[in-house]
């Protein structure tokens, strides 16, 4: 198969040759490496890559993915990172405007006529930027001779992968990770690795986000060996009861065996070391394992983190290991009784924030430490719940939210708020993904994209289908797809409140934005049929976050009102050289001319850009404690 | 510094009362309006005589509610004033003749056990609101100052309302009793009480310059410089001067900045140089909202309704 330019233009293509998402577990070769924390099958690709920047489709590097390019005139970059951030392109931050106002006129393919295919309307663009990337790897040793795949974090916002000359594939979805099978073609050294990432796609359409609007591999890259036998996919469904305070777990899995025969065994420990399950089968492809009956378990709640730690080895018929797959677990229930969210048997009161990725020198590409100094901070100020707005975190967040006890509202990377939301007001002339058809793939790839990576975090306590992005067959069916492949969840969607012909079929919460105290009361005393909660309240601007306790105190009046998520944990500004005195200075929308933007909108956080709290976090801190 | 049973001295002026203890020395001048100069143990505190202050620098929910369009006249409130009308009083008798010519009949012996003096603003508003501020001064120094907005009907709401006295360097630091952090009416139920030292002159990082460092309930702030402007004073010993709630207590910010300065900065780097301090001490503040930055103002408790009137009294003496 070839590359096709005009996938970028087409919403009916966001994957060719993509692996299925699997869920985010590591996997080690040998217990040693296990014990070190450092497994001998994965390979990072990330570093110094070469580059080139092009201002559209046209006159960029076609053939440079072949062998015998010559790319002695590329740059080189740094992966993962925002191109424009490495000075190529502009920054730009607007907030529900699509990123081409007023440079561009665009309608998303079949939204106003079925005959509109959108063909050319990015890969014909005079101002499409194209980031051309070329990575010289050898394979590191221990992997020679394996199965090799390639992952791609977070890759903004459409790429075309080669290897050593032969296309690979393709891939949509900046904030989920893409895999690709690079057997194939992959020689033990001197390997070519050619990327092609597209600033904007038809995906631009569903990743209307309010944030600034970057491009690139943004997050990491890594090759991964799949030994003789390889866990592909894991879902551990531990079940509580919370009545009799008991525990099961079931384990369904997914392996790839070069060879017949091997066993798994399983086996899981509490944080004393106790063993309270082992169970060992022959392997197969699709196997189930069903703990009989784990007794009392402690289960894991905000304040009492407790985790098990359950333990794959995956063994081939001569009994050596091949694989080993740690993964932390932990056993709670949420659910709805009597139109309250529950939680471990106790009403859910939600102390939330959402949190973009942010960091002032890097963007989205944040690092572990700045992550690990969101918990702490989180922590310290009694939030206990987080709404990753508006998409997929990277990887590690949600092992660290599990490990931390803050529940997440995880959301899929969906918003298209500029379709139908214009000049202020509910205008969906023209929207997506809506009930068009084709949309509805894609949209449902992304769920299934975001589902199945990060399904095993007991944190996860509600799948968001999104933001923002109004209602119709589409967002429907993404609800479906999570009520059938995961009924142990909430259901997450505030687009609702727009359009009330899907207010009962979608959504297990009602869940409003920026209510005020005397809206959300007038729902409540109404005979309501869901739990309320706000997705998004007390926008932190500057200077703001007055008249809390009016909406604390609710929580007090109103047990199905259940708490919310401030808008938002931190400012977005860019850290970036003032042009007169030389010095640091944050710098938001608008001071990049770019244009139009939303300018200082992009700053509403509990903290600072520069992750230093800001004075209205006192006032977090006291009333998210007091209500803990 | 209090030297009890000592009169005040009082200077007659042409244009000016000037008046003199143990340790202290102000001037009143007709011409300014108000406290022109107000010297404890030989240091000038102030940079411009005080006015009352009506503007805070817009905050984002501010400009998001449409507050400093529906208000901004108190913009140039803030910054433009007339002085109306002024008295002087001793001893609980109001002086007729106090400006030249009529000053000629003093003999420069003049003393009193209590001086005040009166001044009375008028807004450039439409129509016009009258602030009386009286500065009543003891024996020890003490200055009691009594501040009465009138209310006026037909007037947007006030965003703010009380003193700004701009001194002529920077201070060193601040303490202050009242609640700890950043505090406005709708946001201060997490703030402890106490005492606190505030070093330096902070300016909140907000990434657009606008209101902050409000202290809301003081009990008392001591403002401390080591820096003059006198040329001709080599000392730089830290002293302070203490405003201290007198009834109700109030709420003050002390920043390197006006009102005006943060209001036209659209990043922290435009803002000047830090090289005065600018003690506002309030007796009304406006909530800050939070609902929403677009739309939502602050619950209608936390307005100031300028139909009403506004009453507040607080003291200045020398830090403790």
């Amino acid at each position: 198969m070839e590359a096709d330019i005009r996938w970028i233009d087409n919403p009916e293509v966001f994957r060719v040759n993509q692996l299925p998402a699997h869920s985010d577990h590591e996997f080690y070769h040998t217990t040693e490496e296990l014990l070190h924390g450092k497994s001998s099958l994965v390979q990072s690709l990330d570093g110094q890559w070469q580059f080139h920047y092009s201002i559209n489709a046209s006159v960029r590097p076609v053939s440079f993915y072949k062998k015998d390019f010559n790319a002695a005139d590329f740059d080189w970059i740094t992966v993962p990172g925002h191109i424009e951030l490495a000075g190529y392109d502009k920054n730009h931050y607007i907030n529900t405007m699509y990123p081409w106002e007023g440079h561009e006129f665009r309608r998303p393919a079949f939204s106003m006529e079925a005959g509109n295919t959108g063909e050319g309307s990015f890969s014909s663009a005079s101002w499409n930027p194209v980031g051309s990337y070329l990575c010289r790897f050898d394979l590191k040793e221990g992997m020679r001779g394996m199965r090799i795949n390639i992952r791609f974090e977070g890759v903004e916002q459409a790429m075309y992968v080669w290897l050593n000359g032969a296309f690979i594939g393709y891939a949509e979805d900046s904030f989920t990770p893409s895999e690709f099978d690079l057997s194939p073609y992959i020689e033990e050294t001197g390997n070519i690795l050619a990327v092609e990432v597209h600033k904007r796609s038809t995906a631009a359409f569903l990743e209307d986000q309010d944030f600034f609007r970057f491009f690139g591999i943004f997050r990491s890259v890594s090759l991964y060996a799949r030994p003789g036998i390889h866990l592909e996919d894991m879902w551990a469904k531990p079940f509580y009861r919370v009545e009799e305070g008991v525990g099961e777990l079931e384990l369904e899995l997914k392996l790839s065996c070069i060879k017949q025969g091997g066993t798994v065994r399983a086996v899981l420990q509490d944080e004393e070391g106790h063993i309270c399950m082992e169970q060992e089968e022959t392997i197969k492809e699709k196997m189930k394992l069903v703990s009989d009956g784990l007794g009392k378990v402690t289960p894991w709640e905000y304040g009492f983190p407790y985790l098990y730690t359950l333990l794959l080895e995956l063994r081939d018929a001569d009994g050596n290991i091949q694989e080993i797959v740690p993964y932390k677990i932990g056993f709670r229930t949420i659910e709805i009784c009597g139109r309250v969210i529950f939680l471990n048997g106790r009403r859910l009161i939600l102390n939330g924030v959402n949190r973009h990725e942010w960091s002032a020198r890097r963007g989205r590409a944040v690092t572990e430490e700045e992550m690990d100094w969101d918990i702490r901070c989180m922590q310290r100020n009694h939030i206990n719940a987080v709404r990753t707005c508006h998409y997929p975190n990277q990887i590690p967040w949600y092992a660290k939210c599990d490990k931390a006890g803050i529940y997440i509202m995880s959301e899929t990377n969906l918003e298209s708020h500029g379709s139908w939301q214009k000049m202020g007001a509910v205008e969906p002339s023209w929207n997506v993904p809506g009930s068009i058809p084709q949309w509805r793939e894609a949209v449902l790839d992304r769920a299934r994209t975001h589902f199945e990576t990060f399904k095993n975090h007991v944190s996860i306590i509600f799948w968001s289908l999104g933001n923002e992005s109004y209602v119709g067959e589409n967002i429907k069916l993404m609800q479906d797809f999570f009520r059938q492949s995961d009924p142990t969840r909430l259901i997450h969607y505030e687009g609702v409140f727009h359009n009330r012909v899907y207010g009962d079929a979608i959504s297990d919460v009602e869940s409003q934005m920026y209510a005020p105290p005397g809206r959300i009361r007038e729902y409540l005393e109404h005979n309501p049929s869901k739990p309320f909660i706000l997705c998004e309240y007390m926008h932190n601007m500057g200077n703001s976050l007055g008249g809390l306790k009016s909406y604390m105190e609710l929580l007090d009046q109103y047990e199905m009102y259940q708490g919310g998520f401030i808008w938002d944990f931190i400012d977005q500004a860019l850290w970036t050289e003032d042009e007169v005195t030389g010095e640091a200075v944050l710098r938001y929308g608008g001071d990049f001319d770019d244009r139009p933007s939303d300018y200082e909108f992009s700053a509403n956080g509990i903290v600072f850009a520069d992750r230093t709290e800001k004075p209205a976090m006192q006032e977090v801190r006291y009333y998210y404690g007091k209500y803990r | 510094m209090a030297n009890i049973g000592e009169k005040l001295d009082i200077i007659y002026g042409d244009a000016t009362l000037g008046v003199r203890g143990h340790g202290f020395h102000y001037i009143f001048s007709y011409l300014t309006g108000g406290l022109e100069s107000m010297v404890i143990q030989g240091k000038e505190w102030l940079y411009r005589t005080p006015r009352p202050t009506f503007w805070r620098a817009s905050t984002d929910n501010d400009r998001g509610n449409g507050f400093c369009t529906s208000s901004g006249i108190w913009l140039s409130a803030d910054m433009f004033m007339n002085c109306i009308r002024y008295e002087v009083w001793t001893d609980g008798k109001m002086e007729k003749r106090i400006t030249a010519p009529g000053n000629n009949h003093f003999t420069g012996k003049e003393k009193a056990r209590v001086v005040k003096a009166i001044f009375v603003y008028e807004t450039i508003t439409v129509p016009a609101a009258a602030v009386e501020v009286s500065y009543q001064i003891e024996e020890t120094g003490k200055i009691t100052v009594r501040v009465h907005y009138c209310g006026q009907n037909g007037l947007p709401e006030l965003p703010v309302f009380g003193m700004r006295f701009v001194m002529p360097t920077k201070a060193v630091g601040y303490r202050y009793k009242g609640l700890s952090g950043e505090t406005y009416p709708d946001r201060m139920d997490g703030a402890k009480q106490g005492v606190y030292y505030i070093r330096g002159l902070p300016v909140t990082q907000y990434l657009v310059p606008q209101d902050c460092g409000v202290h809301m309930e003081t009990e008392w702030v001591e403002i401390y410089r080591n820096k003059t402007q006198d040329n001709s004073m080599k000392n730089t010993t830290v002293s302070g001067v203490r405003f201290s709630a007198l009834g109700h207590k109030f709420a003050f910010s002390c920043l390197p900045f006006t009102a005006e300065e943060l209001e036209n900065a659209t990043h922290q780097e435009e803002l000047p140089l830090p090289r005065r301090t600018v003690v506002s001490i309030l007796g009304a503040v406006r909530g800050l909202g939070g609902i929403d930055s677009w739309g939502y103002e602050p619950e209608p408790v936390y307005h100031i309704d300028a139909a009403k009137d506004i009453n507040y009294s607080f003291q200045i003496t020398a830090a403790e």
